[in-house]
């Protein structure tokens, strides 16, 4: 006999829908599930039999053939196990078709019979077709968000079993538990002083500009990098959605009242791998940090002490705005949409890095420096050098403007590239720089100087008229770039890696 | 111009080149290269053969028990590794190669040797030298410091360089970056009295490479010696070396910026075992580049604050000459208020902005401008200021 049970898997942050097929008919003992490696095939066959078992239901000694329709879906996971048990139990008789009506299964089964969490339920259950669909407890808050009322949860198969084909109630829904989804970014207000370094965050979050902070400890990285995050627009509803489908395929919990609206920040430590980072990796191609912070800020603290390779499968995302992950097994395209901070010592003995200050030999300052590849630097449109605050900053008792007036100033001038119909300036193309980002003389001639000077590229002066953009628009100066606009954006990209030399030619006297 | 020439000019087979017919510098080139042929060592063969050519032939063909009687002490397994050298070389095809790049030798036995360094308590034995040896006369001061200066340091170093050629005093230094080699651009561009470097490293190589334009200049307008022959890598303990050369050469030792270690440190403590006077130039009290030299003012050094104070420590006449007229256009309203805030110090733009209170926009134009003008330069994020040229 043939039965089908709905159910979905996991290719990306993206759910298929999958309808499992079973058929039970005569002939060897058998079980095999179609298009599946054997491996996969003898681990769903093993835990879902011993979950029978353990309720008390049967294993049919026939020959058991799983489809999994359509074919060409990217199948496979655990999740499909609590639909195969329920169609197997179908086929074999041992419940009634109608016991099953319109019921989609997303759970794993342990081999004692209890229904195990999977993740990236919101974007399973989303696809899933059916008016009932049964998860784990653990999963059904998540559930709930994208498929309202229609989620049921169970702790066993034998419990499911018992409500499927008898009288017995759905159990109530758990409780939800805390997980704030209020704002839970440090306000800027606690920031003393450092007021290049905040306006450097302004500028930042109010063009989607990259910006990279080289100092020694203690001067504030970190503590200034998680504030950028509260600068930023909240999401819109298409970017709440998701965010939190990427959160949910990676297994993240997500907030009790909904969707995640704000803005995610992620902060990575220096050993992740680099398919922690860029993402891939398992069968189901689970979502890297560099997606987890879409929409938001990806901090690198320690950026010098990231794997070389793990940086350089930085760039190409970081430039498309999507990572591309493909597999033997398939590809899954994840967003990238991220501001990157990046944070990092000047040198490696960190002194100090000012003049005279470091104590490194030639060879390890260059040696540190060879591991943040120019193409990378690149990608910083602001490099900011920050130094330990002078006593006078720290004892000052001046509460610096608050996070929300910051923002405010960051939201008008996105609001300004909204009416331009251009995306934010820091992802302004070059011919689109030509017309939103026009020149008086005097700010050509400081472009001019300073690509004479070598002090700039061809790359490098479309990344300053940029930010200069950004400045201008910052200040209310909406029209030409003014001298003074491109002078504050070249202040803003100091190169902390230049090996001690200047970047201008010496003044010739 | 130098280490390329041996690779368009290969050796013409040198067993054609009378051995009767080589210069002194070639055996004294050849000597040197022999492994662990020190200084010390080097000056006693050459004081019992006085013609370098001798004591090859006798470290060839002579009794060992001479060998090691010379040497003051049995070492047999070094007179060997020196018979085997000796066997195994061939003297003209070293000289060939040294020769190409232009480099010659003297060693301490000829009446051409440097007095100042053969009176030395720690003499070099052998002196390599590219340029103009006989410069090595008149006046001298050493110019030594950290290789990682401020521009406080570069500055003054390149104009105690200028100042003192000017005033006809060779300036001695080692090429190394930073205040070594600003001294040494100083005395280059004056066109005056002959640079004097001493290296670590055979002459055929330039180290570090980034000096390469210098190290030319140097030889041509003065000499570039060391105790190293051809083809030697700058090892660790041919710093010291070197700078004790630097100490013996020079008539006074100013340490313009030093950590509070450091190679400069060392020189200095060479120069007070050869009652050579040092002098150190003061530096702001914040400043971890000045730490060594103030140390060395607090211990009673003398201070230079010009080159007029070295010069009367020298004995001469203070110069009198006012530094160069001002060329820059002279910063007016915020931009003289922004070198103001500067100072003396390096500084990031935030704690320029901690101490003016501008916006970010008013001080970013202030500082491109300055630059563009010479005031101040930027390296590393940091903004420093230029002295007058
Ligand atoms: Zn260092």
């Amino acid at each position: 006999m043939l039965a089908t049970v709905a159910s979905a898997s996991l290719s990306g942050a993206q759910g298929w829908p999958v309808g499992v097929e079973v058929h039970v008919s005569g002939g060897m003992p058998s079980f095999s599930i179609v298009g599946l490696p054997d491996t996969s095939c003898r681990e769903a066959r093993d835990r879902v039999r011993a979950a029978l078992l353990s309720c008390g239901m049967e294993w049919p000694m026939q020959r058991i053939t799983v489809n999994l329709s359509p074919t060409g879906v990217p199948a496979g996971g655990a999740g499909l196990d609590l639909a195969i048990a329920l169609a197997v139990l179908v086929a074999s008789e041992q419940i009634t078709p109608l016991a099953i009506t319109s019921v989609g299964a997303l759970a794993e089964l342990g081999l004692d019979g209890t229904l195990r969490p999977v993740p990236g339920v919101l974007p399973l259950v989303d696809v899933i077709a059916a008016d009932t669909v049964v998860v784990a407890r653990s999963n059904h808050i998540e559930a709930d968000l994208v498929a309202p009322g229609l989620v049921r949860s169970v702790h066993t198969l034998g419990e499911l079993i018992d409500i499927l084909t008898g009288d017995v109630a759905w159990p109530a829904p758990p409780e939800a538990p805390e997980v704030a989804d209020e704002p839970n970014h440090p306000d800027m207000a606690d920031v003393r002083g450092q007021f290049f370094a905040r306006f450097a965050l302004e500028v930042a979050a109010a063009g989607g500009h990259h910006l990279l902070f080289v100092g020694p400890p203690g001067g504030g990285k970190s503590m200034l990098a998680r504030r950028l995050v509260g600068l930023l627009p909240p999401l819109d509803r298409e970017q709440s959605l998701l965010v939190s489908r990427i959160h949910s395929a990676a297994g993240e919990l997500l907030p009790s009242r909904g969707f995640i609206r704000h803005p995610p920040f992620r902060a990575p430590h220096h050993g992740a791998s680099s398919v922690s980072l860029i993402g891939g990796g398992t069968a189901s191609m689970r979502p890297g940090e560099l997606s987890l912070a879409s929409d938001g800020v990806l901090f690198l603290d320690e950026l010098g002490e990231f794997g070389p390779s793990t940086l350089d499968a930085l760039r190409q995302p970081l430039e498309e705005g999507v990572v591309r992950v493909a597999r033997a097994h398939g590809s899954a395209t994840f967003p990238a949409n991220v501001l990157l901070v990046g944070a990092m010592n000047p040198c490696p003995c960190g002194g100090a890095g000012s003049p005279g200050g470091c104590r490194c030999s030639e060879a390890a300052r260059s040696r540190y420096h060879r591991r943040i590849s120019g193409p990378l630097l690149d990608r910083f449109d602001l490099r900011i050098t920050v130094a330990r605050p002078e006593p006078a900053e720290l004892l000052s008792t001046e509460a610096g403007e608050a996070t929300s007036e910051v923002r405010d100033r960051v939201l008008r001038v996105r609001a300004i590239a909204a009416e331009r119909g251009t995306p934010p300036n820091g992802q302004l193309s070059p011919l689109e720089l030509e017309s939103v980002a026009p020149l008086t003389a005097g700010a050509r001639a400081v472009l001019e100087q300073a690509l004479a000077e070598q002090q700039l590229s061809a790359r490098g002066l479309h990344r300053v008229r940029a930010v200069s953009r950004t400045v201008a628009d910052l200040l209310g100066d909406e029209g030409e770039l003014e001298a003074e606009h491109v002078q504050t954006a070249l202040v803003l990209r100091t190169d902390p890696l230049a090996g001690g030399r200047p970047r201008r030619r010496q003044h010739v006297r | 111009m130098f280490a390329e020439s041996q690779l368009w000019a290969p050796n013409p087979s040198p067993a054609l080149v009378d051995p009767l017919a080589l210069p002194p510098a070639a055996w004294l080139t050849a000597l040197a290269s022999m492994p662990g042929a020190g200084p010390r060592r080097l000056a006693r063969l050459l004081r019992r053969w006085p013609d370098p050519a001798e004591a090859w032939r006798a470290i060839l063909e002579g009794d060992p028990t001479d060998i090691h009687h010379t040497l003051g002490k049995r070492n047999t397994p070094l007179v060997d590794s020196w018979r085997r050298f000796v066997a195994a070389n061939d003297v003209a095809e070293l000289w060939q190669l040294s020769s190409d790049c232009g480099i010659g030798a003297v060693g301490c036995t000829s009446p051409a040797f440097p007095s100042m360094l053969a009176d030395d308590p720690d003499p070099p034995a052998v002196l390599f030298h590219l340029g103009n040896p006989d410069v090595i006369a008149g006046p001298r001061v050493g110019i030594v410091g950290t290789r990682k200066c401020t521009r406080y340091g570069h500055d003054i170093a390149k104009t105690f360089g200028r100042d003192l050629a000017l005033a006809g005093v060779a300036v001695v230094s080692g090429l190394a970056l930073g205040v070594d080699a600003a001294a040494h651009q100083g005395a280059v561009d004056a066109h005056a009295a002959p640079p004097i470097a001493v290296v670590a490293n055979g002459l055929d190589s330039v180290y570090p490479r980034r000096n390469r334009q210098l190290w030319t200049d140097v030889a041509e307008a003065g000499v570039v010696l060391s105790e190293a022959p051809y083809g030697q890598s700058p090892e660790r303990w041919r710093f010291p070396a070197r700078n004790r050369i630097i100490a013996a050469l020079s008539d006074i030792v100013v340490v313009v910026e030093s950590h509070e270690r450091g190679g400069s440190m060392h020189t200095v403590t060479e120069a007070a075992l050869r009652d050579v006077p040092v002098m150190a130039v003061p530096g702001p009290i914040h400043s971890s580049a000045a730490e060594g030299t103030n140390e060395l003012l607090r211990d009673g050094c003398a201070p230079a604050c010009s080159v007029d104070d070295v010069l009367i420590e020298l004995g001469m006449v203070a110069s009198g000459r006012e530094s160069s007229a001002e060329t820059r256009p002279d910063p007016t309203g915020q931009q003289r208020q922004v070198l103001d805030a500067l100072g003396w110090l390096p500084a990031t733009a935030e704690q320029l902005l901690g101490r003016l209170r501008w916006s970010v926009a008013e001080l970013g134009a202030c500082l491109v401008a300055l630059e563009t003008a010479g005031w101040i330069v930027e390296t590393n994020g940091w903004f420093e200021r230029v002295a007058r040229g």
